[in-house]
């Protein structure tokens, strides 16, 4: 709430502080929902079908079940060039999902993106935050595995 | 002072040329407007008088000398030395593209759609779209639901023109609406859980451009080419919203506002719109009765005529949703009949309701209060009606005349109820049955608001013509119009009977209120009673 | 004078992102400047007598851009610094955010003297966490050092940068899209006029810089504007971010001067076509930049040179496509982006980049016929011009360029049943001319 406070004496108006709330409530509340949208119109005073044309709009919020790991490979024309298929397939063949899909178990969320500003480290993805770049397909299997192993250990640990 | 107001009050003028012609138009206009006025109609889908400019539809793009690209008249204003053609090769290639455009994902629905024949794409794509498509891909499938109460979406049908999501913003301030996703994804949607729920929410129907928002009312009722059209007025409150009643084989199916700046804007409320279904309702008063007896409505008057014709003085209890025709007509029977006394009866406030946009919905719910006070005196809703009423109740009256309009079902109310039974001859006109009829001599069906032709006086002062939904000829039953001037007939109080039109003659020579001013002269948009019409219109409404 | 970098020159080094390193290297002292002793007119004038041209993609002559902000209004003015880099192609300006984000703040810090701005905000596309982290890692140290907030400086004004993420929209890179963004709302693009300059965001007077742009004016002050022009082309000088990616050895970001030829950037900086294959086509701009074919490569790489090659220099985002490459798969791969970042407001874009999609699409999957190719054509003469904003332009400009200059991959396409890739994925599937009507 205070970091609320905060956004609020940096715009000239509320209703800008918007889309920077929509990162707290995501960050806080783990998702964007509908009742995290709802959540964050009452609190603005924002009529909350404003908010949802607005979290809607965007692709990168993350949305009601989306897996812990969001895989979102970049498909633009410079990963394509360099692979970005093969990444994808490679991620289909060992997690069982296509793109579009969460795994049952709700660990892996599996999208095509478009570019990410990264075209010199093609082909690339972005796990959640962080970008894991020149990929070789060995690079694929690695992360793969690293992440399966946080995502099991998350849930016995 | 105005944006286009020189120093010394005059307007400020801009000379531009418009398809080769010099033109002057009122400083500040956009070109689209601006063009009206010299009678070249620009198409336009996201554009509303009423809302705030969009600019996205884009097909009202015109050639303009201050720029390479086509610029979009909604937008774009007139200024000095300007050139538009409407008509160029440029213009009429844009307009034709973006035709195309609306049309690629378009689902061939015209035959299941009910905004077809009042579709602005289909005007569109007949004057300005190509006759075929070149479209031979899979079309975009978009959402298809209920988005409120009274209001659906075929989402596939969304021009995404945001004119419905633009009204709730601006108009009715509900924001209940907006558009989802991006792209040719974008839809209008609702947040789910909140439905669209406003009070002024059928108007969104009305202004959707194309068949995507569907009234629940009227889903698959009638094809509009087939319904008949008269321009009325709401009884459902003082607010007197102009509206268009539009009927099939006599029955009436839709009611959508009418443009009057004056009063309504382009709006009406959902109360009113949907407030014609009572006349079809189980509770509709629709057989004359004589202490019980079901009469043919010819016997009906002949049983009024015998009632007054043998009374003394007699009481009249008035509604409010009487015409001003059909209160002159009381009046001349009080008259006639010396010692009778005339008091009315208003049935309790609803909500008032006061929109963003200047829209009212008024507490009283009904339409001609002010038509009453003008004739029968400032009080007689008050102290008049209380006296009335006193009389009423220790049966001073033998015979009592009761008007029981309206939609409600409470009637008159309990004690005007006693009132009447008290009176040991009530005539008693209704609209529905209820308590208010026990004991009642005489029973006539009354019109609604909606079924009478005359005139209201709504609560600005502005009088304004009603048209009956019925066509001349095709009543039910006598209306109150004319089985009064029946009644007055056989008790030598008039010679021949008129229309309304004459009546309202007749009431502007004997009421200093409503002289100067005639049928014609209202025409649609009716007149202020304090302002006297300028002269004999030529081109004035029917009468 | 021999090339100086200026926005790179220290990114090897792990601390050049902080402020330390900064202000050891001689940083901010031009901002410093500027701010105690410069008048904001000799700003603007500096700037445009430097000829610096925006380094987003449209290369509008910022110093003229600053001066459309009417000076006489009393309405607080804003900076939105345009960090949404989304591009295809395009990575440099995450260079500077991350490895030099000081360089940027100065520049900014400058701008806002020049046009007497008190707020900026960086809109940063919300993918680039990282690039976020080091910004707003670099502004609290400015703060702290006082060199943002009150007295920048010992100058006395009031100058505040807020970092404000976008949420993945490519369309927020628009400028328009941008404020509408920044206002709390989807990032749909405005009607313009009015320009932002006169009517921005939040209703104020605005300017929209890019993150290169601001990055040059440290450098601008420190060196005057002849000697700045003296970088390249005289009207379109400076050091310059090129972006090099697709089919190369070392896909990068190269800091050249201004009109260094594009068959030097690829073949010298960028290590060549790689596995020792032929070069087919070459988009030097960004995807929105019309193609060039492998013997139209012989240009300059500046904006005015560019133009006159029918193509432009636009956010210098350079994707190398080597003689593997099928231009139907590639051109799908591209209708794709614009159709998915289309923000659905008007007609012809909204519709026009989903039809485009559609048909490459059905060329490379075995069911196009020849007229689809004019077809194309019409579709995008049909959205250019016609819009918003210029996003409709930039989906058609590929097309266009695409389906004429690689005519023989499209009729290939078209006559043997889709693209190779797609033939490969699908060997069984009978194909040959459509018999489409």
């Amino acid at each position: 709430m205070k970091q609320y406070e905060w956004l609020l004496t940096r715009y000239p108006t509320r209703r800008a502080a918007l889309l920077p709330t929509l990162r707290l409530a995501e960050s806080d509340f783990g998702e964007l929902g509908v009742p995290e949208m709802r959540y964050v119109a009452d609190l603005m005073e924002i009529p909350p079908a404003f908010v949802f044309g607005v979290v809607t709009f965007y692709t990168h919020y993350r949305r009601a079940g989306t897996g812990k790991f969001h895989i979102q490979v970049c498909s633009t024309l410079s990963c394509a060039l360099r692979g970005s298929e093969d990444v994808v397939s490679r991620i289909t063949e060992r997690l069982g999902i296509h793109p579009g899909e969460t795994t049952p178990c709700g660990h892996f969320t599996l999208s095509k993106v478009e570019c990410l500003g990264s075209c010199d480290t093609a082909p690339m993805l972005q796990c959640n935050d962080d970008y894991h770049e020149d990929l070789s397909l060995e690079d694929v299997d690695q992360l793969i595995e690293q992440l399966r192993a946080e995502a099991e250990g998350g849930q016995n640990g | 002072m105005a944006e286009n107001q020189t120093n010394d009050g005059t307007v400020a003028m801009t000379r531009w040329q418009l398809n080769g012609q010099e033109v002057e138009n009122p400083t500040g206009m956009t070109i689209m407007e601006a063009a009206k006025d010299h009678g070249i109609e620009i198409p336009c889908f996201c554009y509303h008088p009423g809302l705030s400019i969009a600019g996205n539809c884009r097909i009202c793009m015109v050639e303009s000398n201050r720029s390479p690209k086509p610029v979009i008249s909604c937008s774009e204003k007139i200024a000095d030395g300007l050139v538009i053609e409407t008509e160029s090769e440029l213009a009429v290639s844009s307009r034709n593209s973006v035709m195309e455009f609306q049309l690629i994902n378009h689902p061939l629905d015209c035959p299941v759609c009910d905004k077809s024949g009042e579709c602005t794409l289909q005007d569109h794509s007949y004057e300005h779209g190509p006759d075929r498509s070149r479209f031979v891909e899979d079309k975009n499938i978009r959402h298809t639901k209920e988005l409120g109460p009274t209001i659906s979406i075929w989402g596939n049908r969304c021009i995404v023109c945001t004119r419905c999501v633009r009204f709730c913003d601006e108009i009715s301030g509900t924001s209940e609406l907006c558009i989802v996703e991006r792209g040719d994804r974008s839809v209008v949607d609702v947040f789910p859980e909140i439905p669209i729920d406003n009070q002024l929410a059928g108007n969104t129907v009305d202004i959707c451009p194309v068949g995507a928002l569907i009234s629940h009312d009227f889903k698959y009722e009638a094809r509009v080419w087939n319904m008949d059209r008269k321009d009325s007025v709401c009884g459902g409150c003082s607010r007197g919203c102009n509206i268009e009643v539009e009927t099939l084989d006599g029955f009436v199916k839709r009611l959508m506002p009418r443009e009057n700046l004056e009063v309504n804007d382009w709006w009406m409320c959902d109360e009113g719109r949907y407030g014609w279904r009572h006349l079809y309702a189980d509770d509709r008063l629709s057989q004359a009765t004589r202490d019980g007896t079901a009469l043919e409505d010819d016997s009906a008057t002949a049983a009024l005529e015998q009632l007054l014709s043998e009374s003394g003085p007699v009481a009249f209890l008035i509604d409010p949703y009487l015409t001003c025709e059909e209160m002159h007509l009381v009046q001349g029977l009080a008259a006639s009949r010396p010692g009778s006394i005339v008091g009315g009866w208003l049935p309790d406030d609803g909500d008032a309701a006061n929109f963003p946009s200047g829209f009212k919905i008024s507490a009283a719910k009904y339409p001609n209060r002010s038509g009453a006070e003008h004739i029968f005196g400032a009080q007689v809703f008050g102290d008049d009606a209380k006296e009335l009423q006193k009389s009423l109740l220790s049966s001073d009256f033998p015979t009592v005349v009761a008007f029981c309009g309206g939609h409600l079902s409470t009637g008159p109310g309990e004690s005007w109820a006693k009132a009447l039974s008290s009176t040991p001859t009530s005539i008693i006109f209704s609209v529905k049955t209820g308590p208010w009829l026990e004991g009642a001599s005489l029973v006539l069906p009354a019109t609604a608001p909606i079924e009478k032709d005359g005139t209201w006086i709504n609560e600005d002062g502005r009088l304004q013509r009603t048209r009956s939904c019925w066509n001349p000829g095709t009543e039910p039953f006598s209306v109150e119009l004319v089985r009064l001037q029946t009644l007055q007939n056989a008790l030598d109080i008039r010679g021949r009977s008129l229309s309304a039109a004459g009546i309202f003659r007749e009431l502007a020579a004997a009421n200093d209120s409503f002289a100067g001013h005639n049928h014609s002269d209202l025409g649609s948009p009716g007149l202020l009673l304090a302002e006297r019409p300028a002269g004999i219109a030529m081109d004035g409404g029917s009468e | 004078m021999t090339f100086r970098k200026i926005l790179t020159q220290h990114i090897a080094e792990a601390d050049c992102h902080t402020l330390n390193f900064y202000q050891r290297n001689g940083g901010y002292s031009q901002a410093k400047k500027s701010l105690n002793e410069h008048q904001p007119d000799d700003l603007i004038e500096l700037v445009k007598a430097a000829n610096l041209r925006g380094r987003g993609g449209a290369g509008f002559p910022t110093g003229v851009k600053w001066s459309f902000v009417p000076k006489s209004s009393d309405k607080p003015k804003y900076l939105v610094v345009n960090a949404d880099e989304s591009e295809p192609g395009t990575f440099k300006d995450r260079v500077i955010m991350e490895k030099n984000p000081h360089l940027l703040l100065e520049g900014i810090l400058i701008c806002c003297k020049a046009v007497n701005i008190q707020t900026a905000y960086i809109y940063i596309r919300g993918e680039f966490v990282f690039a976020t982290q080091r910004l707003q890692q670099a502004i609290d140290e400015a703060y702290e050092a006082g060199i943002l907030g009150s007295d920048c400086l010992g100058s006395g004004l009031h100058i505040d940068v807020t970092v404000h993420r976008g949420a993945g929209a490519y369309i927020c890179g628009e400028e328009t899209g941008m404020l509408t963004s920044l206002e709390g709302d989807r990032g749909q693009p405005k009607l313009k006029p009015p320009f932002p300059a006169i009517e921005g965001v939040f209703g104020c007077p605005t300017v929209v810089n890019n993150v290169e742009t601001l990055a040059n004016l440290p450098y601008i002050l420190e060196i005057g504007a002849e000697a700045y022009c003296a970088i390249g082309p005289e009207k379109s000088p400076g050091p310059k971010l090129f972006c090099v990616s697709g089919h190369v050895e070392n896909p990068g970001t190269f800091e050249l001067p201004m009109g260094i030829p594009l068959r030097a950037l690829i073949d010298e900086h960028a290590g060549g076509v790689w596995k020792g294959r032929k070069l087919k086509a070459v988009i030097p701009g960004g995807s929105s930049a019309h193609v060039l074919t492998a013997e139209e490569c012989d240009v300059a790489m500046d904006i005015e040179s560019l133009s006159a090659a029918g193509t432009m220099l636009g956010s210098a985002g350079v994707i190398v496509m080597d003689d593997s490459t099928c231009m139907v798969d590639a051109l799908v791969n591209l209708m794709r982006f614009y159709h998915h970042e289309s923000c659905g407001q008007c007609t012809p874009c909204r519709e026009g980049t989903g039809w485009l999609e559609k048909i490459v699409h059905r060329i490379a999957h075995g069911d196009g016929r020849m007229e689809d190719l004019d077809l194309v054509l019409d579709v995008c003469d049909r959205m250019v011009g016609k819009t918003i904003c210029a996003l409709a332009d930039a989906a058609a400009f590929p097309a266009q360029s695409i389906v004429t200059k690689f005519q023989d991959d499209f009729v290939a396409a078209i006559q043997n049943g889709g693209s190779p890739a797609w033939k490969k994925r699908h060997p069984s599937a009978v194909g040959g001319t459509a018999s489409h009507g």
